[in-house]
């Protein structure tokens, strides 16, 4: 079973991305009814994911384990 | 008098009637949490059931695939009393991804830890997937109850 565990490598950008994506597509369908709000939503979502992600990427960056 | 009109022409819900009808609901916002969009399925909302599916699924099945860990019983209460809570509540989280946990731990998936960042990218994306399929499970349940469209 062991080699089940970790079959994936991701970079850290991409995990954020899927990350925000399928949050997004399922909080915009959770909120709301019609497809064009949804779309509205489902980018707004995701592109404060990806912008609050990195913002905070940037400002953790001066500080290294 | 126009009141007492008013109130005869509104069909009367009998108690059983209301007791089945949230019966139901709970019915369908437990199938909601057992499989992701199930309960949405079932109130032939499909759009929204396919979605949760597959949004979900894959979220869990690639946080196991990056290598996360799945918390669980028995808590460790040497850590002490804050980092108890949090594993609780991580259990809590995780359980609300319903069969898909039930599933990874009888596949024995998600028992070892992976020290490092992709493995604990891994445990966030099955937490979030549990999280999000219980928000999935509630929005059945409001539908089915009639608090929302």
């Amino acid at each position: 079973m062991a080699l089940l565990v970790q079959v994936l490598e991701l970079s850290h950008f991409q995990a954020m991305t899927l990350f925000a994506f399928f949050t997004s597509v399922v909080f915009a369908f959770l909120s709301k009814n019609a497809w064009r709000e949804r779309t509205r939503y489902f980018l707004y979502s995701f592109f404060l994911f990806m912008v609050v992600g990195m913002g905070l990427g940037w400002l953790m960056f001066p500080f290294p384990r | 008098m126009g009141e007492a009109e008013t109130t005869k022409s509104v069909p009367q819900e009998t108690p059983a009637r209301a007791a089945q009808a949230e019966m139901r609901a709970w019915l369908l916002g437990a199938l909601g949490w057992a499989v992701p969009g199930l309960g949405h399925l079932l109130q032939k909302k499909f759009d929204r059931a396919l979605v949760f599916f597959f949004s979900i699924v894959p979220m869990a099945g690639l946080g196991l695939a990056m290598g996360g860990k799945l918390y669980r019983p028995p808590f460790d209460w040497s850590l002490g009393m804050f980092a108890n809570l949090l594993h609780v509540l991580a259990f809590l989280g995780d359980l609300g991804a319903g069969a898909l946990f039930f599933l990874a731990q009888v596949a024995g998936l998600g028992h070892s830890y992976m020290n490092r960042a992709l493995g604990d990218y891994g445990t966030v994306f099955f937490l979030g997937a549990g999280l999000l399929n219980l928000l999935t499970a509630l929005d059945a349940y409001d539908i089915a109850a009639g608090k929302k469209d």
